[in-house]
């Protein structure tokens, strides 16, 4: 019977591997952001990607008899992906980029054995006084900490719930902004991240220095479609291999990132899985009805909206307001640069013109805090767009009211002001308000620059409420037009009312 | 009151005006009359500093003067302005305030006078117009000959010396045209203001004016007493 059941082993081995003998091995197709950085996948100095989870992908894909593809996506919608087929455009089989292990996602995902133990680091600069997970407590004295953490991971949830309104948590897709951020512009005080990113940031930026012990061990797991129980059998067995015969040790020392935990980590997974449900991380952000919750900080998110919109465009009016004036009425000298200025803003993304305030001006010596960048920001570039509202309106009124108003003796200064300003202002209304209605949801790219408005606010909250995606995505939805609506109403309101002091009918 | 020496303007290769040179005495209404394109509107504007000309010399009263070919500093430009009204042949009013703040905007905003002073005189002006009870309405629910009315009351609020009127009737049917000349015809018999008139309303010049020029391809090719000059 043993050699029946060889043979047996054997024919389905070569069964199995058929494939890779008539052609090419199947992909295994792994979903990565190599944004995310160093040292789970990142691009070495000459241009070729490296890192732990690249080495990681290399071995199991070997193991399983398949090729590694990397396929990239934005790191908080990787999951996401594996909602659409297999067989789609752009599919991926598996999510492996230091993944945490959370209910959120097992609810719909499978999910393999873990193949890292991480856990949560603070990391600060020299002169911040942060010594330990108390000094970030409020004290007398100085502002709140500021703490930047990367959207949708444990460390946010965790800093949230343990520190709550205590401390300005802010969010950013990108860690090496966030690091950038605490160790050189310093409008953060610090961050915490798992201590793989920890170990190499520490390595790669001189000013950066860790805090206190490591915290809240969680696992790093692979996430797949619930229908390839095959395919995570595999990967399982693949893993607990890869941790009995060292092969994962090899890869976790060239990155420096083997610590007793990886040893412990070894130990548990000879055995079935989960052998210790008392050391996963505590989870309780699912319980009762999340709602309330959900909507109050809605709410919240959506004031920052309000109060971005409602500072940044009067600015934006007044700019664009100076800027038509001088384009209509100026010498040359002063037309040719602010036609300039206009085509430039007009030209180019807000998004960039907001790295470009936010992260470059700092160079120069201007450092300004997110939401002021913010408001500039906006306000800068809609004052484009607001300037050739009034161009158009200073052009709209007839010259013989400037010509009627000089030869009553006014200056040509005060000529503008109180006939030709008055009669533009009218003449833009509709194109005015209707600026500001698309600057009130263009106020969700300050996003990228650590505000937490309502569009952040969505992403961070779908991330741990996944059950929730769409309902979320309606309730943000209308939370815009709620908004929005209102000032469309009084956009027509105040239409009529020109109409009618303008001695036509509407 | 106004004498104008000589003025030459061109237009590229066409000479709009090509020597002009009169004279309108103080407190006098001078009729301009002639076929359309003589160039009577664009003396008007140059008189009153709108347009530049290239040769030639404009004095008004004493102390003003233009010369062709020089741009006028904005000292003149507002003293000129400040002496001499127009009234346009489109009203020109300002479509966002009423009447009364139509009046009110040169003593206010050229002169700087306080508010409830220019407001009395401007009532008064609204009123010797015949224009009393409108003075709450905006341009746009006047009729033309009425709009026109209140734009002569605007000219007068600010007390000029003189006021060119450009084709002030053109743009109305003859009743409404009729108003605003009655209007004319009195501020004339006052004597106290000198009144360059643009007009194709020969029936008025012979009436009402002291003195008419005809101008012709930019050139006075008559000039003299409306007896003699319009027969």
């Amino acid at each position: 019977m043993p050699a029946a059941r060889r043979f047996l082993a054997v024919a389905a081995l070569l069964l199995a591997a058929s494939p890779a003998l008539g052609q090419e091995k199947p992909l295994l197709r792994w979903g990565t952001d190599p944004i995310g950085g160093g040292p789970y996948v990142y691009e070495d100095g000459a241009g070729k990607e490296t890192g732990f989870e690249w080495d990681l992908a290399a071995y199991l894909a070997d193991k399983i008899g398949r090729r590694p593809e990397m396929r990239k996506g934005d790191w908080s919608k990787l999951p996401q992906l594996l909602d659409r087929p297999a067989d789609a455009a752009g599919a991926i089989d598996i999510v492996l980029n230091g993944y945490e292990k959370t209910d959120e996602l097992e609810k719909q995902y499978a999910s393999t054995i873990p193949y890292y133990a991480y856990r949560l680091q603070l990391l600060t600069r020299e002169n911040t006084g942060i010594a330990g997970w108390n000094d970030l407590l409020p004290a007398a004295g100085r502002p709140p900490r500021t703490v930047g953490v990367l959207e949708g991971t444990v460390a946010f949830s965790y800093m949230q719930k343990k520190y709550g309104d205590r401390i300005a948590l802010s969010t950013n897709p990108d860690v090496a902004t966030v690091m950038g951020e605490v160790a050189d512009k310093e409008r953060l005080d610090a961050t915490v991240q798992d201590n793989p990113a920890a170990t190499y940031y520490l390595g790669t930026t001189p000013k950066l220095r860790a805090a206190g012990p490591p915290v809240q061990p969680g696992f790093y797991v692979i996430y797949l479609r619930k229908t390839d129980t095959d395919l995570r059998d595999k990967l399982n067995a693949a893993i607990r291999d890869g941790l009995k015969d060292g092969t994962l040790q090899r890869v976790y020392r060239k990155y420096g990132l083997w610590s007793p935990d990886q040893e412990w980590l070894c130990y548990t997974q000879t055995g079935e899985w989960p052998a210790d449900v008392d050391a996963l991380p505590a989870d309780d952000s699912t319980a009762g009805n999340p709602w309330p919750r959900m909507l109050s900080q809605l709410a919240g998110a959506a004031g920052m909206t309000v109060l971005l919109s409602v500072t940044s465009f009067p600015l934006a009016m007044l700019l664009g307001m100076l800027v038509a004036l001088g384009r209509v009425y100026g010498p040359w000298l002063v037309r040719t640069p602010l036609g300039v200025y206009v085509e430039v803003l007009r030209g180019t993304p807000l998004l960039l013109q907001l790295y470009f305030i936010f992260y470059l001006l700092p160079s120069v010596g201007i450092a300004l805090d997110p939401l002021a960048a913010g408001i500039l920001g906006l306000a800068v570039n809609y004052s484009a767009y607001e300037a050739e509202n009034y161009r158009a309106g200073l052009l709209a009124v007839p010259r013989g009211q400037m010509e009627a108003a000089l030869s009553l003796g006014m200056t040509p200064l005060t000529a503008v002001r109180r006939v030709v300003v008055p009669q533009a202002v009218r003449v833009v209304i509709p194109p005015v308000t209707n600026d500001f209605i698309a600057l009130f949801k263009d106020t969700s790219v300050c996003s990228v620059i650590l505000i937490t408005e309502l569009t952040r606010k969505y992403n961070e909250l779908y991330n741990f409420n996944r059950g929730y995606i769409v309902e979320l995505a309606f309730v943000t939805a209308g939370l815009y037009l709620l908004m929005s609506y209102p000032l469309a109403l009084l956009a027509g309101a105040l239409e009529r009312r020109v109409a009618v002091t303008r001695g036509g009918r509407p | 009151m106004i004498r104008v020496n000589n003025v030459v303007k061109s237009h590229g290769p066409l000479r709009v005006l090509d020597g002009v040179t009169l004279e309108v005495g103080r407190g006098q209404l001078a009729a301009l009359v002639g076929p359309s394109g003589g160039g009577k509107s664009t003396l008007l504007r140059c008189i009153n500093g709108l347009e530049p000309f290239q040769a030639g010399t404009i004095a008004v009263g004493d102390a003003i003067s233009l010369t062709g070919g020089v741009t006028p500093s904005r000292a003149v430009l507002l003293n000129l302005r400040r002496t001499v009204g127009m009234v346009f042949q489109q009203f020109n009013l300002f479509p966002h305030l009423s009447a009364l703040r139509n009046v009110m905007s040169g003593p206010v905003y050229a002169l700087g006078r306080p508010r409830d002073e220019a407001e009395a005189v401007a009532r008064r002006l609204l009123e010797r117009v015949g224009l009393g009870a409108k003075c709450d309405s905006r341009p746009g629910e006047l009729s033309g000959g009425q709009q026109q009315r209140v734009a002569i009351a605007r000219a007068l609020a600010v007390n000029p010396a003189a006021i060119l009127f450009d084709e002030p009737t053109s743009a109305l049917d003859p009743q409404m045209a009729a108003e605003v000349l009655a209007v004319m015809r009195d501020l004339a018999r006052d004597g106290n203001t000198t009144m360059v008139v643009v007009t194709h309303a020969i029936e008025f010049a012979r009436q009402a004016a002291n003195v008419v020029f005809v101008l012709e391809r930019g050139r006075v090719v008559a000039s003299g007493p409306p007896d003699e000059v319009l027969k």
